[in-house]
């Protein structure tokens, strides 16, 4: 039934060979023929099972002629290196495990022994001196100056101060005293009251260890305050006494008022009381009176962190200063004010006495 | 051999689209050492590894002439995967299960690749089969006509026909026996 002609026909029907006509003849002779179309299709298997006999053969023939190409060159280098990627696969977790817990570790010690610190530091370093950085005000103040007289040239803006504070009159005849600090580094002091006296003023007298200095008018055309209206206490004042301040915290003076607090300062510091009164930078060098109108001390700081925990040098310990620098600076005197006016009389009037003879220091460096 | 040439998985791929034989051995000796060290160490033979070695090579290398692939990692991978999925099949047969396999390299599951490539080896061990049965001349008559494509004419002459017509009745009574030979160990899986 079925020969060789027939086969030929299959195969050149598979390979796609045939003429158009005899194509379709075998086509439908393949419709109606359901064993050559088995015979087709089994054909059709076994072929491409030959084919791609015949080129795996090839193939492995031609990877066989590689390896042994390969066997006669070098080898087995790279085993050592594979063998050490084994054990870090093998490892690698573990690894990965210790590595973040040794991180973990440091870093978690590292945070801890900063947590530990924290409150010893909060303790320690937290005293302010209550010196004003003015620079950045004035600066700006300057530059609206500056911009309404745009119009005519602009004569060079005189140099504004760098810090700022408060200071008063310790005698009639031109001494002011201050804090120390408000005038570190200074190269020169100008002082000036609500008035709008301004004076130039030298140092004659410092102590770092109250942190007070004694200032003296240069101006030579000074005249003297006049009279002071209050005194200084040498004694110690009581717990619970009422005091106010005047200072120059801004531009305009500015009253502040509270109690004596306790009869030590920052960390048992006996040269100064605490006291319950608001301060803010500028109020250093300010004076601190009582009721009557006596000065019991001068401002020069306050605690960070604490509500109402301000300082003042007390004032026995300027009296103490002026006597010292009686004998350092060749018999200077200060004659100091013997007489109060401010007692029995209310406390705004008592502000109004005041006001003339405290002053904003300004330092230019 | 300039090294350089193949130097990136994308030229030997491109290499051996284009049937560079070269491209084809760079490939073989650059992977050879993992493969022969993954297999070596769990439990194989140096002979073992060329041979999985070669059968993972022959199904990537099946891969690309089919344009089937689609490699979604580095070749190394794809090779490393395929090699692994054969070695543990060949334990299985062999009766032991390796409990740990020791990795060095990252591996894909590869679902399909292998259980194709697997009816592909069944098809051809019969396909082997049947060829050693059918004996000669048989079989180099069928294999010079079909596989290395030669001529009738040039058969004829080989193996001393008197005319083309013979020849090709002799070779369909060849390839007559080949068929039942091959249907009758080999039904493929519909």
């Amino acid at each position: 039934m079925f020969d060789h002609r027939i086969y030929e026909q299959i195969e050149r029907y598979l390979a796609g060979t045939l003429p158009a006509e005899e194509k379709a003849a075998f086509e439908a002779l393949l419709l109606s023929d359901p064993r050559l179309a088995d015979q087709v299709q089994e054909h059709r298997q076994v072929l491409q099972a030959m084919q791609h006999y015949g080129q795996r053969q090839q193939l492995r023939h031609k990877l066989n002629s590689i390896h042994t190409e390969m066997e006669t060159g070098s080898r087995a280098i790279t085993s050592e290196l594979t063998a050490w990627k084994v054990f870090f696969k093998k490892h690698a977790q573990t690894m990965a495990v210790a590595a973040s817990v040794s991180l973990l570790s440091v870093f978690g010690t590292l945070w801890s022994v900063q947590q530990m610190k924290k409150p010893v530091q909060q303790q320690t370093a937290r005293y302010i001196e209550l010196r004003r950085e003015v620079e950045k005000i004035k600066k700006e103040q300057r530059a609206i100056i500056n911009g309404i007289a745009s119009a005519d040239t602009p004569a060079p803006a005189p140099r504004s101060a760098r810090f700022s504070g408060t200071g008063f009159a310790i005698s009639p005849d031109g001494y002011i005293v201050t804090s120390s600090h408000v005038i570190q580094g200074a190269d020169s002091i100008l002082i000036e009251n609500k008035a709008g006296l301004k004076y130039k003023v030298t140092e004659v007298h410092r102590n770092t260890d109250y942190d007070l200095t004694i200032l003296k008018v240069e101006d030579p055309s000074f005249a003297g305050f006049g009279k002071l209206p209050y005194t200084f206490k040498t004694a110690s004042s009581d717990l619970g006494e009422r005091v106010y301040t005047l200072g120059f915290p801004r531009e305009d003076i500015v009253f502040g008022e509270g109690s004596l607090s306790s009869a030590s300062g920052f960390e048992g510091d006996t040269t100064s009381y605490q006291i319950s009164i608001p301060l803010n930078p500028g109020n250093s060098g300010g004076p601190l009176l009582d009721d009557k109108g006596n000065v019991i001390g001068v401002i020069n700081g306050k605690q960070a962190g604490q509500e109402g925990a301000a300082f003042a040098v007390k004032s026995s310990y300027l009296l103490q200063m002026v006597t010292e620098m009686k004998e350092r600076e060749n018999g200077l005197t200060v004659s100091l004010p013997q007489q109060n006016n401010l007692s029995g009389t209310s406390r705004t009037q008592q502000l109004k006495k005041l006001q003339d003879y405290i002053f904003v220091v300004k330092v230019y460096n | 051999m300039r090294k350089s040439l193949y130097e990136t998985d994308e030229a030997i791929m491109e290499g051996i689209r284009n049937d560079d034989d070269r491209a084809l051995a760079h490939l073989y000796k650059l992977h050879f050492p993992m493969i022969s060290h993954f297999i070596i160490s769990n439990s194989g033979t140096d002979d073992e590894a060329k041979d999985i070695y070669q059968e993972g090579v022959i199904v990537f290398y099946e891969k690309i002439k089919g344009n089937s692939l689609e490699l979604s990692c580095q070749i190394k991978t794809y090779l490393y995967s395929v090699c692994r999925r054969l070695w543990l099949k060949r334990l299985a047969e062999k009766g032991r299960y390796a409990n740990r396999i020791e990795d060095s390299e990252n591996y894909l599951s590869l679902e399909e690749d292998v259980p194709q490539h697997e009816e592909n080896e069944r098809q051809f061990g019969v396909m082997a089969e049947a060829l050693d049965q059918l004996g000669e001349p048989c079989r180099s008559l069928l294999e010079d006509f079909y596989i290395r494509a030669q001529g009738m004419q040039d058969i004829v002459e080989k193996f001393g026909y008197t005319n083309t017509d013979t020849a090709k009745n002799q070779k369909y009574k060849c390839l007559q026996r080949l068929k039942k030979l091959f249907f009758t160990s080999y039904k493929p899986e519909v």
